[in-house]
C-alpha cells in the first residue's frame, strides 16, 4: 500500500510526460502546416503553435506536482478494461457486414458477460437488448440502422 | 422591458409536440440523474444525435435538451438521498443532509422537500434568464469580434479559478480542448490542419464523437473498475409527505440557495456543483447554530437542490444572448446549437426568437412537470436505481454507438469515439474534468476566428483587443479570476473543512 503513491503519481508523470511531447510534436506540426495565401494577419500556424506552448508550460507545471492519479489497473481488471474497446471495435467493425442487431447483441452479450453477469443472463440480456434498441431506434424514432449484408 | 419574444415562446412550447418532447426529456432527465452512473452531461450528448437524426426542429431539440438539464437536477437528488451516492454533479451536497434524513426514516420527507426546493429554485432561475437575457443580449450588441475574443478568455479564467481542485489541470483539458478544435479545414486560409490526410476529419472532430467518447466511452470503463462492491439501498421512505414545519424552516434555505445558484449559473464555465457547494456552505454558515448539519438538517438538503436547479436555468443566460456557455452541461448544448447551424449570439434573440423564447417558456413548463413528476412518481424512479450495471452499461453504449454513427453513418467516428473514450478514461483516472475539454472545443474555434478577424480588422494591430471598454473591463475580471485560484485555493480546503466537519 506504502507504494501505492509513489507509483501513482509516477503515472502521472509518464501521462505529463506524454502530454508535453503531444504539444512538442502540435507545435512542430503546427507551424510547418502549408497553406497558399491569408486573408488575415495571423495565418493558421499561430494559434496552433501558441498553443503548443502553453501546454507545453502547463505540462512542465502538472509535472512539478501530478496530484493524486487512480493506480493503474492490474491483473483480470485490466484484461477486462481492454476487453471492452475491443468489444467496441469488433461491434463497430461488424456493423455493416453483419447488420445492428448482430453487432449490438455482440456488444451487449459481451460487455454484460465482462461486467459480472453469469453467461446465462448475459445472453438473455445481449438478446434482449438487441431487440429492445433495434425496435425503440429503427421502428419508433425511424433512425436509420444498417440491416447488413448477410441479413438484408 | 420586452417580453413579447417569452409570449410568443410560450405558443411555441405549448403546442402538443413540443409539449410531449419536454414530458420526455423531464423523465428522461430525472431518469439520467438518479442513476449515478450517467448524468445530464451524458444524458444529453446521447440525444443529440438522435434528436437530430430524427428531424426534430432546433426548438424541440432544446425543448428536450433543457428538460433532460433540469430534470437531471430533480433526479440527482433521488440517488443521493436514498444510496448516498450522488446522482450527478449538482447532487453531491444533497447527500450531506439527505442521506441521513433517509437513515433516521424520513426518505419520503426528504425526497419531497427536495423536490420542492428544486421547483422554488427552477423557477426562479426561469424568472431571472427571461429577464435577464433580452437585457443582456441587449448589451452584447456592442460586442465586436474584439471583445468576443476578451469574453472567451473571462470565460476561461472562471472555468481555471473555479472548477475542480487542482487548477492546472483544468487549463489543461482547456487547451487540449483548444487544440482539438483547431483540427480541420482552416476557413481563412484553406489549409488543413492536422488531418493526416484523413477526408473525415477534413471537417473537424466531430462534437458529438468527442463528447460521447469523452463521457460515455470513459465513464464506462471507470465504472468498470469501481464497481462497488454493495451500496446500501434505502428501501423503507416512510411518510412520503414534508412537515409543514420543515417546509417553514426551508424557506430562507430555499431562496437563498435559489439566488446564489442563479448568479453561479450565470457566471461562464460554472455549474451546478460549483453553486451547490457554495449554497451549502453559505447556508451552513448563517444558519448552522446548533451544529444539525450534515445530520439531516432540512436547510442542508433544500439550500443546494434549490441551487442546482437554479443554475441550469441560469446558465442559460450567457449562452443564450453571448454564445459562451455557462456550465459544462450547457457547453454540450452549445454544441446541439451548432449542429443545426444556428449561431448563439446576442442576434440570436432577434433572429430565432422562437428557439430562444421555446426554450425559455418551456422551462417554466418543465418545472412544473418535474414537480407533477418527481413528487408521485418518485417511488418509481426509486426502483430503477437498482438496474444492474451489466446491464446499464451496455446500454449506454449501444447509445453511444447509435448516437455517433447516426450523424454521418461512418465507422470511422465509432472507431475515433472510442479512441477518444480510452484517452478520456486515462484522463480522468489521472484526476481531469472533462468538462474543460468540451468548453476549449466547443468556444476554440469561436475563439481563434473572432481573434484573426479583429486583427485583420486592425490590420495586425494588436491593440485593438485592448481598446473598447467592454474589452479592457473583461480583461480586469479575467485577471481577477485568474489570481483567485491562489485564494480560492485557500477557501477550498477551509470549504471541504466546513461541509464535512
Amino acid at each position: 500500500m506504502s507504494d501505492t503513491t509513489s507509483s501513482s503519481s509516477r503515472i502521472g508523470r509518464v501521462g505529463g510526460l506524454l502530454m508535453l511531447a503531444l504539444a512538442i510534436a502540435y507545435g512542430i506540426g503546427g507551424s510547418q502546416i502549408e497553406y497558399a495565401f491569408a486573408s488575415d494577419p495571423l495565418g493558421p500556424r499561430v494559434v496552433p503553435v501558441l498553443l503548443a506552448i502553453t501546454l507545453a508550460v502547463l505540462c512542465l507545471f502538472y509535472l512539478k506536482s501530478p496530484g493524486t492519479t487512480e493506480s493503474f489497473p492490474q491483473g483480470r481488471l485490466l484484461v477486462k478494461i481492454i476487453a471492452v474497446p475491443l468489444l467496441l471495435l469488433a461491434s463497430a467493425l461488424l456493423l455493416e457486414p453483419a447488420g445492428f442487431a448482430a453487432s449490438i447483441f455482440l456488444l451487449t452479450f459481451g460487455v454484460g458477460w465482462i461486467f459480472g453477469a453469469p453467461l446465462r443472463l448475459a445472453l438473455i440480456g445481449g438478446v434482449g437488448q438487441a431487440a429492445l434498441w433495434w425496435f425503440v431506434f429503427s421502428y419508433l424514432l425511424d433512425v436509420y440502422l444498417p440491416a447488413g449484408r448477410l441479413f438484408g | 422591458m420586452n417580453l413579447d419574444y417569452l409570449w410568443n415562446g410560450f405558443t411555441v412550447a405549448l403546442t402538443l409536440q413540443n409539449l410531449l418532447i419536454g414530458l420526455a426529456g423531464c423523465f428522461i432527465g430525472t431518469l439520467v440523474g438518479a442513476l449515478p452512473a450517467i448524468g445530464p452531461i451524458n444524458g444529453i450528448a446521447l440525444l443529440i444525435p438522435i434528436a437530430y437524426t430524427m428531424g426534430l426542429p432546433a426548438e424541440s431539440t432544446m425543448i428536450l435538451l433543457a428538460a433532460v438539464y433540469c430534470g437531471a437536477e430533480y433526479g440527482g437528488r433521488i440517488s443521493s438521498i436514498l444510496l448516498n451516492v450522488p446522482g450527478d454533479a449538482g447532487a453531491v451536497m444533497t447527500a450531506l443532509d439527505g442521506n441521513p434524513m433517509a437513515r433516521q426514516g424520513r426518505a419520503g420527507e426528504a425526497l419531497m422537500l427536495s423536490g420542492l426546493s428544486s421547483f422554488v429554485g427552477g423557477v426562479f432561475g426561469a424568472v431571472g434568464l427571461a429577464l435577464f437575457a433580452p437585457l443582456l443580449a441587449g448589451l452584447a450588441i456592442g460586442f465586436g469580434p474584439a471583445e468576443y475574443f476578451v469574453l472567451m478568455v473571462f470565460a476561461f479564467a472562471t472555468l481555471g479559478s473555479m472548477v475542480g481542485s487542482q487548477p492546472v489541470k483544468t487549463l489543461i483539458g482547456c487547451t487540449l480542448g483548444l487544440m482539438l478544435a483547431t483540427v480541420g479545414l482552416d476557413a481563412t486560409s484553406g489549409a488543413y490542419r492536422f488531418t493526416f490526410n484523413e477526408p473525415e476529419l477534413g471537417d473537424g472532430i466531430e462534437f458529438v464523437v468527442l463528447v460521447i467518447g469523452l463521457f460515455s466511452v470513459s465513464e464506462a470503463l471507470l465504472i468498470l473498475e469501481h464497481q462497488a462492491s454493495g451500496v446500501t439501498v434505502i428501501r423503507e421512505l416512510g411518510r412520503m409527505t414534508a412537515r409543514l414545519d420543515d417546509i417553514r424552516k426551508s424557506i430562507g434555505a430555499t431562496l437563498r440557495g435559489s439566488v446564489i445558484g442563479f448568479i453561479v449559473g450565470v457566471l461562464p464555465g460554472t455549474g451546478a456543483s460549483v453553486s451547490s457547494a457554495v449554497s451549502y456552505t453559505t447556508e451552513k454558515r448563517i444558519s448552522d447554530s446548533e451544529g444539525t448539519f450534515g445530520k439531516g438538517d432540512v436547510r442542508g438538503l433544500t439550500a443546494p437542490e434549490a441551487a442546482n436547479n437554479a443554475t441550469a436555468c441560469g446558465a442559460f443566460v450567457p449562452m443564450l444572448t453571448l454564445g459562451v456557455p455557462g456550465s459544462g452541461t450547457t457547453a454540450v448544448m452549445l454544441g446541439a446549437l451548432m449542429l443545426y447551424n444556428i449561431q448563439p449570439g446576442p442576434m440570436l434573440i432577434t433572429e430565432r426568437p422562437e428557439v430562444v423564447g421555446g426554450l425559455v417558456a418551456s422551462l417554466f413548463i418543465g418545472n412544473v412537470l418535474l414537480l407533477l413528476l418527481n413528487l408521485p412518481l418518485v417511488n418509481i424512479f426509486a426502483r430503477v436505481l437498482t438496474v444492474p450495471n451489466w446491464l446499464l452499461v451496455p446500454g449506454i453504449l449501444v447509445l453511444s454507438v447509435v448516437g455517433v454513427y447516426s450523424t454521418h453513418a461512418s465507422i470511422f467516428s465509432i472507431l475515433l469515439m472510442l479512441g477518444i473514450g480510452i484517452i478520456g478514461w486515462l484522463l480522468r483516472k489521472a484526476g481531469f474534468d472533462m468538462a474543460p475539454i468540451i468548453l476549449g472545443f466547443v468556444l476554440g474555434h469561436v475563439m481563434e476566428v473572432n481573434l484573426r478577424n479583429a486583427l485583420a480588422i486592425s490590420g495586425g494591430d494588436i491593440s485593438i483587443l485592448f481598446q473598447s471598454k467592454i474589452s479592457i473591463i473583461l480583461w480586469i475580471l479575467a485577471g481577477a479570476m485568474a489570481v483567485m485560484p491562489l485564494v480560492a485555493g485557500w477557501r477550498r480546503t477551509k470549504v471541504v473543512k466546513t461541509a464535512t466537519s
